[in-house]
């Protein structure tokens, strides 16, 4: 004797009657059915209206006894039921209700369509290490006094470290706190798409009136605005009218203001007037947790050494950190254990990064291309001001984003000694930071080395 | 199966019938199909889409008795295209069907006959009652259109239709605004309401006969029958909100204007309303005017004022200018009242003299 619950039996059931009947049958005939209960041994079948019901008798009730039969002999007979209308409707309605989405389970692809905001990335999936700390604690002021403590707040660090998920949950988190107000979440190149679209309509004033409603507005990868002037102006004239409201302004971008290539001053400034913030790389500890929290999350629990491994092994991103758990989860998942530190070892060499590998000579052509000087002079022994600027360029970005060494960077640069290097990137690396016409040049440099 | 059927009347059938086939695809093939049955009681089409069914009598010569199934639209088409008087014949053999009307004949692959359902008709009526065709027909059309076209809340979908006594009405509302249509029967009825989906209840309408028709009702089905035939739908059994609580008892201030008059001066001033398609419409009892405004950033703006008899206070309300318009056809007087009971609250349509037709539109937020 096999007792199932309703919802089991149920289910069973179809997959029974799927077999004898054909598909076109089945899904008119039993798709908005159920097993409403069972009470003394009989099965209250709940169907949506009397023809279901008098087909149900016609057609499917022998068949429908036999196999409920079969479960258990306990089941007697089946009385169907016509369910009424709002006990149907349940599951589809809560859908249309935006408030209720922070606490609906939450679906990994669903994003809320009047907010944009995708209600999975909350404060409670967050993890906080010492290299966001201040990012987390800036969002928390924010979130107790929006539009006043800092605004706006403009969030950078390279990709993978979190931005969207900082922003989004302070979304929601607002969302939670101020049921009242609007928030509304978008990328910069939504913005730009809806501006350009708005005056192919004509209707540019819908589209200023559109965004100057919302009490939070979060903008992500800001950096994408550049060059694009008339979009920048449009921004420039929303963010003035939100800010003078004291409407929270929130954005994030993968550099810090002053290192935004081709934005008007205008707007650089106003990013900069909040507070910015930046979320450097996760520190081993905090991968470490990271790691743990997000194998967790998928109820996969690792041993100690295992999440050293993979957080030591894979550098920077949290994105590609979070590839690696995937196909750990995965990997659990088919095999029904965690794998030992041997598997990951294995399954992690696909996952690294090949080598940057670098010819100095290549990077030598594209600075002395891009500050317009003859290549040879770099190796030469000149000190002409046209050049020394872009020989420093040179060493620093040779030893910044490609770790050449010291001793080789001189030899390659025309012979000179490792401390001259040394001294030329220390240099750059100081007015990299006060000097943001030199952090755009070097950010251009980046951009044509890649 | 061999039937002769006269090609009008073979036509007219299936138009009317085929409109309660199945259209969307996916579900079984069957219900996209018309049933034709022929035996002891006559020829009958019968089609459904699980949601409404219909049965219904066509004349005809039956040389063999028998039932078939055949694809809604492909008969339709047929229909459509039959020209000039004369008989058509069916003739059912294997999976086929032949149709020969004077020198055409062709071919039309059947469907599966044991699949299509059965109609259900109320079993055990709480409420049995008859009255003319054309008054139901009126009285559902003058409200089915301000029903909700959203499936969330089923039962703003649906067309209320309540009776009691001698009196029977009928009511829609999308929670912008409300409908309200009574008549009154020449026989007392007992005390009944029930929900039918706008949708089914448009297909039903446009399909029942101006004649004597009997309405009968159960908890989930609701049957139509006429010598000609019978239509059952299914009904929505969510609780109605009570739309009495709505309708306000005193008005702050009430217009009646010229229905012509307000009909002219809404369509020019909606060619101003702004993308929320707002039109506003102020009473002032003082300049014995009802004043209509509105302004779009883009078209410019535009106000006029029509001659109105006014009482109350001075006040202004928003609203969409369709939620105006719509109801006008509908009012049969000459002139109409307008009756505000405050800003934010709802404000009473009706014809002069007419109590038999309410409507109701909620004013937008200014």
């Amino acid at each position: 004797m096999n007792r199932l619950d309703a919802r089991e039996l149920w289910e069973y059931t179809l997959t029974q009657v799927e077999l004898s009947i054909s598909p076109a049958n089945f899904n008119t005939w039993f798709r908005d059915s159920s097993i409403v209960k069972i009470e003394e041994g009989i099965v209250y079948v709940g169907v949506p209206s009397q023809f279901f019901r008098d087909w149900y008798l016609k057609k499917f009730n022998m068949l429908l006894l036999k196999i409920i039969r079969g479960v258990s002999h306990e089941y007697r007979n089946i009385e169907y039921m016509i369910v009424k209308d709002d006990r149907r409707r349940p599951p589809k309605e809560s859908r249309h209700k935006p408030q209720q989405t922070v606490e609906m389970p939450l679906d990994e692809f669903y994003i809320n369509k009047s907010d944009g905001l995708n209600p999975r990335y909350t404060f409670d999936t967050f993890v906080v290490g010492s290299f966001n700390e201040l990012a987390h604690t800036a969002a928390q002021a924010a979130l107790k006094r929006p539009g006043i403590m800092y605004n706006p707040l403009f969030i950078y660090g390279d990709t993978g470290r979190g931005k969207t998920h900082l922003i989004q949950a302070i979304g929601n988190q607002f969302k939670k706190l101020y049921p009242g107000r609007k928030v509304f979440y978008l990328t910069s190149e939504t913005f730009g798409q809806d501006y350009t679209n708005s005056i192919q309509a004509g209707n540019t004033n819908r589209f200023k009136e559109k965004y100057r409603q919302y009490d939070l507005l979060i903008m992500d990868d800001i950096q994408f605005f550049a060059k694009k002037d008339k979009t920048q102006e449009e921004l420039f004239h929303l963010f003035n009218a939100l800010y003078d409201n004291n409407k929270q302004i929130l954005f994030s971008s993968d550099r810090a203001p002053a290192a935004i290539p081709d934005i008007a001053d205008r707007l650089r400034g106003r990013f900069a007037a909040g507070m910015s913030i930046d979320i450097g790389e996760p520190d081993t500890e905090s991968r470490m947790a990271i790691v743990r929290k997000k194998a967790a999350s998928h109820g996969v629990y690792l041993s100690d050494e295992v999440i050293e491994h993979i957080a030591t092994s894979i550098s920077g991103s949290i994105r590609e950190l979070e590839g690696v758990i995937n196909s750990v989860v995965c990997h659990t998942q088919v095999k029904g254990v965690p794998p030992d530190l041997a598997e990951v070892r294995h399954s992690l060499r696909s996952f690294a990064r090949p080598q940057k590998t670098v010819s100095v000579k290549h990077v030598v052509s594209k600075v002395a291309e891009f500050y317009g000087i003859d290549e040879e002079s770099i190796y030469e022994k000149t000190r002409r001001r046209e050049v020394v600027r872009p020989r420093q360029v040179i060493m620093y970005i040779l030893r910044e984003d490609f770790s050449v060494s010291y001793p080789t960077i001189g030899s390659k640069l025309g012979g000179r000694d490792h401390t001259t290097v040394i001294h030329s990137c220390e240099k750059v690396k100081r007015e990299v930071l006060v000097d943001p016409d030199l952090a755009k040049e070097i950010q251009d440099i980046r951009s044509l080395l890649v | 199966m061999i039937i002769t059927l006269d090609k009008k009347e073979f036509s007219e059938g299936v138009q009317s019938v085929a409109r309660f086939a199945e259209k969307r695809s996916g579900t079984l093939p069957v219900l996209a199909g018309i049933a034709i049955i022929a035996g002891d009681d006559g020829i009958k089409l019968r089609a459904t889409n699980l949601e409404t069914g219909v049965d219904l009598k066509i004349e005809g010569t039956i040389k063999s008795d028998g039932v078939v199934a055949l694809p809604a639209a492909t008969l339709r088409d047929i229909a459509s295209s039959l020209s000039g008087s004369g008989t058509l014949t069916l003739e059912h053999s294997g999976d086929t069907v032949l149709v020969s009307t004077g020198n055409g004949r062709s071919t039309l692959k059947t469907l599966a006959f044991e699949d299509f359902p059965t109609l259900p008709l109320p079993e055990s009526p709480r409420a049995k009652f008859e009255l003319p065709g054309s008054l139901l027909k009126a009285l559902v059309m003058s409200v089915v259109s301000y029903a909700s076209t959203s499936t969330v809340r089923p039962e703003l979908a649906s067309v209320l239709i309540a009776g009691e006594g001698s009196a029977l009405k009928a009511v829609a509302t999308d929670s912008f605004r409300l409908a309200e249509k009574k008549v009154s029967l020449s026989s007392s009825i007992a005390a009944f309401s029930m929900l039918i989906p706008a949708k089914n209840a448009i297909d039903i309408m446009q399909t029942l006969p101006d004649e004597t028709i009997e309405i009968a009702v159960d908890e989930h089905q609701c049957a139509f029958y006429w010598k000609k035939g019978v239509l059952t739908t299914r009904l929505v059994t969510a609780n109605y909100p009570d739309y009495t609580q709505i309708i306000p008892k005193s008005f702050v201030s009430e217009a009646t204007v010229l229905k012509k008059d307000f009909e002219a001066a809404l369509k020019r001033t909606a060619i101003f309303s702004d993308t929320f398609q707002k039109v506003r419409l102020g009473f002032d009892a003082g300049s014995k005017a009802v004043a209509l405004s509105a302004q779009n950033a883009d078209v410019g703006d535009s106000a006029e004022s029509i001659p109105a008899a006014i009482s109350g206070d001075a006040v202004e309300l928003s609203f969409n200018h369709r939620y105006l318009s719509a109801p006008i056809s509908t009012i049969a007087a000459e002139s109409i009242s307008l009756s505000a009971s405050g800003i934010g609250r709802a404000m009473v349509m009706r014809g002069s003299g007419d109590t038999s037709f309410l409507y109701l539109v909620m004013p937008m937020n200014q």
